[in-house]
């Protein structure tokens, strides 16, 4: 009996001790979302995740997530996860695909990247139409070329001690 | 006793490599998630994620049948049937906007800006480091899936825009009034805030111009381009010259200060931004001011809900970065 009580005092206290949390499914918001080797920005990077990759959070602590995606575990900051699945994203991306694709993500500085969508035909029209200067418009389509490269920002972050990087 | 030891350090270490799913303690659970929550319900918590308020009325869609057999029955006269029918069609419930439609109107929107504020500021280098923190925000935002592109007007008036799907302006008189680069973080969360929170949209939704239109698909806005004019000039009328509900802008500053907060600025510097707007000249009698509640009311209202933000004092302003950033304008 007495080995009872201690057996569950030792698992209750072993619980309480843990910051371990019941695996829930999460989702990468964005994609190059990286997969590090500790819970801290400046450790090893495993992998990059696309957006919509399903996750499991085996662990919270602090800034960082511990999680296990695609049969590898790893940390990634807290903000980058979603506990919906995004959107426009297919949900179920090949997981380990989007490990192995970290080669792939090329570093480029900020620059006029490919744009996403551009502007909309409707909107263009609609504002030719209303007579709004050429200039605005073309402005509106550098605008939506603009592209800050990830690198650029993980730099920025790092310097300026923000995001995965503040103390 | 030693084989007590034992199989206390067995069920030990049982228990620690089982996966924790295995086990739900409830409540013990969310105490421990809790105490990492942010304490105040207002506040976006730390996993929030956007969910555009629903259209009014969801239900509604029942009730023209009603008022039909209403009619037929003899319960209502023509009149009014007319009179519910009318009202049950400003009801009736319209289906969210989705992104792409989203990005039509915005897109649209910010040529508006564009056209009515000086164009573009033309300073790669500064356009550059406002991309920098405005996409660091934007990254941690409630709704961070999404591209936002960022500009600088080139007004001297001190200004800044959001319109749908992304796109988020701020005028070179506004920089040159922000003192570091925590204040101009919660300046651009602020606007993306109004973005995640489908702010523009929600007003939009509850617009008459949209009355009796299920879906607002680009395919309804090619068959009625009519329909287009009026939804423009009704976002128009409420960004740049009636300004949005002021609950909206309140929210706006209390997301906007968390997105900063959670990036790693210090949370404190939109409240102070606001109350040095509202002591500036340069800012009375502009469009900033006429569309937005008064700084008083601002900083009231994010001073109400700083409790929060503990140990605030210890995260940065980067006041250097920001000079150094601006430096060639002064």
């Amino acid at each position: 009996m007495r080995l009872l009580i201690y057996s569950f005092i030792f698992l209750f206290a072993g619980f309480s001790f843990t910051s371990q949390v019941a695996a829930e499914t999460w989702y990468v918001k964005k994609s190059a979302t990286k997969l590090q080797a500790k819970a801290k920005a400046r450790s090893k990077v495993l992998g990059k995740l696309n957006k919509g990759t399903p996750v499991d959070v085996l662990r919270k602590s602090g800034k960082f997530y511990k999680v296990s995606a695609g049969g590898e575990t790893g940390w990634i900051f807290r903000f980058k996860l979603t506990k919906n699945l995004p959107s426009g994203s297919g949900g179920d991306d090949d997981v380990l695909g989007a490990l192995g694709g970290q080669q792939q993500i090329a570093a480029r500085e900020s620059a006029y990247g490919s744009s996403i969508r551009g502007l909309s035909p409707v909107s263009e029209e609609h504002a030719i139409k209303k007579g709004a200067s050429p200039a605005s418009i073309e402005s509106v389509k550098e605008m939506e070329r603009y592209k800050v490269d990830d690198e650029a920002l993980d730099k920025f972050l790092e310097e300026g001690r923000l995001g995965a990087y503040a103390d | 006793m030693k084989t007590k030891f034992i199989i206390l350090c067995f069920l030990g270490a049982l228990f620690w490599a089982i996966p924790s799913h295995s086990f739900n303690f409830g409540n013990i659970l969310k105490e421990v998630q809790k105490s990492t929550r942010p304490p105040e319900k207002t506040q976006p918590s730390k996993e929030e994620e956007t969910k555009p308020k629903q259209s009014p009325a969801q239900s509604s869609g029942q009730s023209g049948g009603l008022i039909g057999l209403g009619n037929s029955l003899g319960i209502f006269d023509k009149k009014t049937s007319k009179i519910l029918q009318q009202s049950v069609n400003t009801l009736k419930a319209l289906q969210p906007i989705a992104y792409e439609e989203e990005k039509a109107i915005g897109g649209r929107l910010a040529v508006e800006v564009f056209n009515r504020y000086g164009g573009a500021y033309d300073d790669p280098e500064l356009l550059r480091y406002v991309n920098l923190v405005g996409q660091t925000v934007a990254d941690v935002s409630s709704r961070s899936d999404i591209d936002y592109h960022f500009a600088i007007l080139n007004t001297e008036f001190p200004n800044a825009f959001a319109t749908p799907g992304g796109y988020v302006f701020v005028s070179i008189g506004l920089l040159r009034m922000i003192e570091n680069e925590a204040e101009l973080a919660g300046i651009l969360a602020h606007e993306v805030a109004h973005i995640a929170r489908k702010h523009a949209l929600q007003t939009l939704e509850r617009s008459r111009s949209l009355q009796g239109v299920s879906s607002l698909t680009l395919t309804v806005i090619d068959k009625d381009p009519g329909l287009f004019d009026k939804l423009i000039d009704e976002v128009s009328n409420v960004l740049f010259t009636k300004g949005l509900d002021k609950k909206l802008e309140f929210e706006a500053d209390k997301y906007g200060r968390e997105f900063a907060y959670r990036t790693g600025y210090y949370p404190g510097a939109l409240k102070r931004f606001i109350q040095k707007l509202g002591a500036s000249k340069k800012n009375q009698g502009s469009i900033f001011s006429s569309t937005h509640p008064t700084s008083r009311e601002r900083y009231s209202l994010l001073q109400k809900y700083s409790s929060r933000y503990k140990k605030a004092s210890l995260y940065p302003t980067l006041g250097k970065r920001f000079k150094v950033a601006l430096k060639r304008q002064n």
